[in-house]
């Protein structure tokens, strides 16, 4: 499965470089991390909790950076296993500094997803992804802010969002590509109309059997 | 003969039971002091097991036991076989590659069984399952057939040093002549697919060792009670007589449910025997598409030579097919493939090579057609390549190379499935095709109907094609029938039944013998203790070979009966009859003797008896045939395809069916019907994607597509030829799979003709993007 997108970060280019190579941030960035643990400045291990529909469990594995060109680019390679599947994935991502004193990244990579993941919650794999992945930069922009903020000397606080939030989140994204199915609307509609009518006939029976 | 039980749709006496939830499943068994089983499966398709570590799941509370591979020890072992190799077929090369029970230093496939958990119940064993840890070695894939036939840089059996299962020739005539003398020679390329076979009830086993009584019983809803039986005792070093095998009621097999030498029944007994308890496992719908055995893809390479008149000179089929990663199953498959490719049509040079590949995914073995319908889908689609470029009528064109009624019993010179040649033995083909022409009214449709459809800008489409199905093949079934005290009569034989209505067509064929009504003859089917000798349901032999051993213990009986009422009413035996469940005089109707009165006196508790006289009115009876029995049948649809969506609406159907004597019309209508729904599923809808990495995408109900009633015709006008089989008495045939084989092809060609030929499929499934895709070619 191919994943690519790109997103622009609000601040220098160093400062994210920063903040990517820290692992609490990471770890912070997709809720379901447990624990990220850095081995070496190249590698790390850690658990996740992961949920894509119907399936769920936790995943441990390694994440290893390597071809690293600070601050411009770098190989992120991923491999996790647990009781539902496992997932293997090579990314390259790049950062380009902006005039605007914003970043631009971009990212493009390839995902093996095996097990139960792929064998029954294949359909969704690619929405939750993107969906994780949305969240994700959504966490990374607070905590860069938070960065930027505390060097200039101001208090601000990062709060990275609950596994609940998160999963809620998640769902939004879900449900809101939910109500563009035909069957769905239909369901929406045809569940209220059928109680109204349920009413409607009890209350009509209980006048026609004075 | 005007027979009185026999032909008639009598209601199925099972039903009743069914339909009210009286009728034992094997889920329904619960047993004293019983644990399940859950087993920890593969998710990579090729790895190296590295080390298994399960200390954190045998922490859990309610957990029994937990075995590994090396835990079983010496009773570890491969396979074996349950379908010998093609040793009849001269020159063949065969890999054989039984299935391990649980995979010991490398799995092969995703959903390869690796622990197995016992625990006090389902919940706590799964749980326990998540809670190991295994470490692989993951190795590169191999899942393309061409490629792994010619590739050996990825092995799944590396002892042998390539890929390859079989290589199997065969031919009749000569092909490369007769194309070489040919007005006309085509050739294509297919790639077909097909799927599970998705039966409502998965797999399951309960395995129960008293020790007291040094006993095993299992129940299980497999086609195989006796084999499943005879390899439990053999692995367990038991005698046959300490394992009893009871078949409860199941709720469809359609092939994979022949497998035996499964983990489930390979290793559940040996855990209940070591830990003297009932151990318990029931298939979850996941662990069914991944790890029960389904029949998947073939790569045909096929060429046809033909006169300038539409005369078949000769046919050509080169394909390669999927065994999976092991073969346990054998040729059956492939075999039935070659034997059906000619199919209704004479066709004086075949040539067919069968290149069997190993890949990383799950064994392949029969699903209801068992590889009839590849061979029926390429050649009907190559004469539809032919009609088009030749510009014949597809009907006339197949009406041409029809083998003729005088042709019978017709040899084929290809040998099949039961390692036999595959004769022909009767039929009357261009009945079954004259009257499906007729039922479907192929002439108006085409002449008047369908120009006035396409003029409203209709895309109406219409196929027509021949089938044939062998049936009935050996090695052989039995049966024994007892007249009781009780004038009733029971039966029991060897075979197992999963919702095809035995215990009503049993019960007809011997009605007819006994003048016992069909609900007063109790049938008892797959249980070891009732009768232990048999090979099992498969390829539609159940009425015909089982069936034909009722019948004739019936006739057996029958005989008994008169022999000993004869000398009871002292008269002659043909001055006898056998009416309302009484012997009596034909012409002294007070003169009589009830059956159950007469059994009494067949078993004397007290005084001597004529020697040489069996007691009781019983006989036990055998029946092998020499080769199967072959029925045939065209079949015709009118679908409309939607010119946005490409979304396809069947509007009739109609198949003509020849199966020979058939006992319950009925029964035979339901059978035909299930077997429609399968072959537009494999047609349209069903596919277990497998992707590069060996792993199965849909292995849920919610994405993998089983037709539902929306997706059937509104009405299946079914029609009959009899043209009864001059191998058994009854003149009978099998039928079970008729509607899964010939589908697939009359409906892609029916596709075809709703585009008015603008494009040509071939490969199936098909479904509406892959449509909309050709259309953009």
């Amino acid at each position: 499965m191919k994943i690519e997108g790109e997103h622009t970060f609000n601040g220098p280019r160093p400062d994210v470089w920063e903040m990517i190579r820290d692992p609490e941030v990471l770890a912070s960035a997709l809720p379901g991390t447990q624990k990220l643990n850095k081995l070496s400045d190249m590698d790390y291990e850690g658990v996740m909790n992961v949920r894509i529909g119907p399936v769920s469990g936790s995943f441990s594995g390694k994440l290893v950076v390597s071809d690293e060109v600070p601050p411009e680019s770098c190989t992120l390679t991923v491999d996790g296993k647990g009781a539902p599947g496992f997932l293997k994935g090579v990314g390259h991502v790049k950062f380009a500094e902006q005039p605007d004193k914003t970043t631009h990244m971009t990212y493009e990579g390839e995902v093996t997803v095996g097990g139960t993941l792929a064998s029954v919650g294949q359909r969704m794999i690619d929405s939750v992804a993107k969906s994780m992945i949305r969240q994700g930069f959504e966490s990374m922009d607070k905590a860069l802010e938070a960065r930027l903020a505390n060097k200039a000397g101001q208090e601000v606080e990062y709060k990275p969002p609950t596994e609940a939030q998160f999963a809620v989140s998640v769902a939004k994204d879900m449900a809101k590509s939910w109500t563009q199915i035909a069957e769905v609307r239909m369901i929406m509609y045809i569940i209220p109309a059928a109680i109204i009518l349920a009413i409607i006939g009890y209350v009509l029976s209980r006048i026609m059997t004075r | 003969m005007e027979r009185k039980y026999i032909g008639k749709p009598i209601k199925r006496i099972e039903d009743p039971r069914l339909l009210t939830g009286q009728a034992l499943f094997t889920d329904d068994v619960h047993l004293h002091g019983m644990l399940h089983a859950a087993f920890l499966r593969s998710d990579y398709a090729h790895a190296r097991i590295k080390s298994i570590d399960i200390s954190e799941a045998l922490k859990l509370p309610g957990v029994v036991a937990i075995y590994t591979a090396e835990d079983f020890g010496d009773y570890w072992h491969v396979g074996p076989l349950q379908v010998p190799p093609p040793i009849a077929i001269p020159g063949a090369k065969f890999h054989a590659k039984g299935l391990p029970p649980i995979a010991k230093d490398k799995v092969r496939f995703s959903g390869e069984p690796l622990v197995v958990v016992v625990a006090i119940n389902r919940y706590i064993a799964e749980d326990a399952a998540g809670e190991i840890i295994v470490d692989m070695e993951p190795l590169d894939v191999v899942t393309d057939l061409e490629k792994a036939w010619e590739d050996t840089s990825v092995l799944v059996h590396e002892d042998i040093g390539t890929n390859m299962a079989a290589l199997v020739k065969q031919e009749k005539g000569n092909f490369a002549d007769a194309a070489a003398q040919a007005d006309v020679v085509i050739k294509r390329k297919f790639y077909v697919d097909r799927g599970a076979s998705g039966a409502m009830e998965n797999r399951g086993l309960i395995a129960s060792w008293d020790n007291r009584t040094q006993n095993m019983t299992i129940w299980t809803n497999n086609q195989a009670p006796i084999p499943l039986r005879n390899t439990c005792a053999a692995n367990l070093g038991l005698s046959d007589s300490q394992v009893h095998v009871i078949t409860a009621f199941t709720g469809g097999g359609f092939g994979p449910k022949i497998m035996t030498s499964q983990a489930d029944d390979v290793l559940l007994p040996w855990i209940s025997m070591k830990l003297c308890k009932p151990v318990k496992w029931i298939e979850d719908r996941r662990e069914n598409f991944l790890a029960t055995t389904s029949e998947r893809d073939q790569i045909h390479y096929c060429e046809i030579a033909l006169t300038k008149e539409g005369k078949i000179l000769g046919f050509s089929d080169i394909f390669y097919h999927n065994t999976g990663a092991y073969d346990p199953y054998g040729m059956t498959i492939p075999l039935n493939t070659m034997t059906h490719t000619m199919g209704s049509y004479f066709v004086p040079n075949f040539y067919t090579e069968v290149r069997m590949v190993f890949t990383n995914t799950m064994v392949v073995s029969p699903v209801r057609g068992a590889g009839r319908m590849y061979g029926n889908y390429v050649m009907e689609r190559m004469i539809d390549a032919a009609a088009r470029e030749m510009k014949i009528d597809l009907v006339e064109l197949r009406r041409r190379n029809l083998i003729q009624p005088d042709a019978f019993p017709f040899r084929t010179g290809i040998t099949g499935q039961d390692f036999v040649e595959n004769v022909l033995d009767s039929g009357n083909y261009p009945e079954t095709v004259r009257k499906a022409a007729e039922m479907i009214g192929y002439e108006k449709f085409v002449k008047e109907e369908q120009p006035k459809l396409r003029a409203q800008g209709k895309k109406v489409g219409i196929g027509f094609v021949t089938f044939v199905e062998g049936t009935g093949v050996g090695p052989y079934e039995g049966a024994k029938v007892t007249v009781e005290n009780s004038g009733k009569v029971n039966v029991a034989t060897g075979i197992s039944t999963q919702g095809q209505g035995h215990y009503t067509s049993f019960a007809q064929i011997v009605s007819e013998q006994l003048s016992v009504e069909p609900k007063d003859v109790r049938v008892t089917t797959g249980d070891t203790d009732q009768f232990d000798w048999g090979a099992g349901t498969f390829a539609s032999r159940g009425m015909t070979v089982a069936g034909t051993a009722i019948h004739l213990a019936a006739v057996a009986v029958r005989k008994k009966i008169l022999k000993l009422a004869s000398k009871v009413l002292e008269t002659p035996e043909d001055e006898l009859e056998i009416e309302g469940g009484v012997v009596r005089v034909a012409d002294l109707p007070g003169k009589s003797i009830s059956l159950g009165n007469l059994a009494s006196r067949s078993n004397p508790t007290r005084g001597v008896v004529e020697p040489g006289v069996e007691p009781g009115l019983e006989a036990t009876a055998y029946y092998g045939p020499p080769y199967g029995a072959t029925g045939q049948g065209a079949v015709a649809m009118i679908l409309e395809v939607d010119p946005e969506t490409f979304e396809v609406k069947i509007q009739r159907f109609v198949l003509v069916h020849d199966a020979g004597t058939v006992i319950n019309p009925m029964i035979v209508e339901g059978q035909i019907m299930g077997g429609v729904q399968m072959g537009i599923g494999n047609a349209f809808y069903e596919e277990l994607a497998y992707d590069e990495y060996g792993q199965l995408q849909n292995a849920s109900l919610m994405d993998y597509l089983i037709p539902a009633a929306t997706e059937m015709p509104p009405k299946m006008e079914l029609g009959h030829v009899v043209s009864p089989s001059p191998l058994n008495p009854l003149g009978l045939k099998g039928v079970g799979e008729a509607g899964a084989i010939p589908t697939p092809a009359c409906f892609h060609q029916a596709i075809e003709n709703a585009l008015e030929n603008k494009i040509e499929i071939t490969s199936s499934p098909m479904s509406p993007s892959r449509l909309f895709a050709l259309t953009r070619k």
